[in-house]
């Protein structure tokens, strides 16, 4: 996300903005932070709409387009991360027990990236979002630690966890094909 | 493309479905709006309030000055009700004394 891709009706300093434009303009990334946290669709665009709901309710406080962004960052990945703690009632399939992902795949192609998204779903929840805000999301540690409230140390290494974790799960399907 | 990139491309953004932003727009409009004071506003109130307090003041100091004049007015009223009684007294002792002698 850059400057250039902020509301074309920029903020006046009475905190009035254009939300409907506000809402196309990140509700991609919304829903992604969501839909790739959770792997439930339907999950994910309620929680998304909460997100925008909420954001309406806040935009009076917020200063700049970065604080927007910031904000609903922020907001997404605390409520996804409430959702997945409310359902760890239910059976959640590990990452060591995650089905090998079928067959050896050349690089880019879509079989890789359903089987990736699927180790990424099996990760625990903190490592998880950090993966996604680190991938989806192109966030260095230190806005993650920011979003997350945690230790850059900590999103370190959870990062490098999960990674070593994915790594192995999928060198042992693929060989050792180019990773 | 190595593993890193590979996550990259596997988690890249979605759009969620093509009513999404309709369906934000329906249920925001049946919610209240909450808007920041305009500056404008808050420099109107300080103002006001800057002139009130004035206004006050003024009120206040012509009060005590009402106060003190009737004051003084009262302190003369009974001053000169007393020279009163005390002439009429030596106006009287005047009248024995001529009248003894």
């Amino acid at each position: 996300m850059t400057l250039l891709q902020m509301p074309e009706r920029a903020p006046s300093r009475t905190g009035e903005w254009d939300f409907a434009s506000l809402v196309r303009q990140h509700q991609a990334m919304v829903f992604s932070v969501a839909w790739h946290f959770l792997r439930d669709r339907a999950l994910a665009e309620e929680l998304a709409q909460e997100v925008f709901l909420a954001l309406h309710l806040h935009l009076a406080t917020l200063e700049s387009p970065e604080h927007i962004l910031f904000w609903l960052r922020k907001v997404t990945t605390h409520r996804a991360l409430d959702v997945a703690r409310s359902r760890q009632r239910r059976p959640i399939v590990s990452l060591e027990d995650a089905p090998e992902p079928v067959a050896v795949t050349p690089p880019g192609d879509p079989m890789l990236g359903a089987a990736l998204r699927k180790l990424v779903a099996a990760l625990p929840a903190k490592a998880r979002m950090v993966v996604v805000l680190r991938y989806q999301e192109d966030l260095d540690p230190t806005e993650i630690a920011a979003i997350l409230g945690i230790p850059i140390g900590t999103v370190k290494s959870q990062l490098q966890r999960a990674l070593t974790l994915l790594r192995g799960k999928l060198s042992r399907s693929r060989g050792e094909v180019g990773l | 493309m190595n593993l890193e990139d590979e996550i990259r491309t596997a988690l890249r953004r979605k759009e969620p479905s093509p009513e999404f932003t309709e369906r934000v727009l329906a249920r925001v409009s049946g919610m209240p709006v909450r808007r920041a004071p305009r500056p404008w506003v808050r420099w109107v109130a300080a103002m006001a309030a800057s002139v009130l307090l004035a206004a006050g003041a003024m009120g206040y100091r012509q009060y005590q000055g009402e106060r003190a004049k009737s004051q003084v007015l009262l302190a003369i009223r009974i001053a000169g009700g007393k020279l009163n009684k005390a002439q009429k007294r030596v106006q009287m002792l005047n009248a024995a004394h001529r009248n003894n002698s």
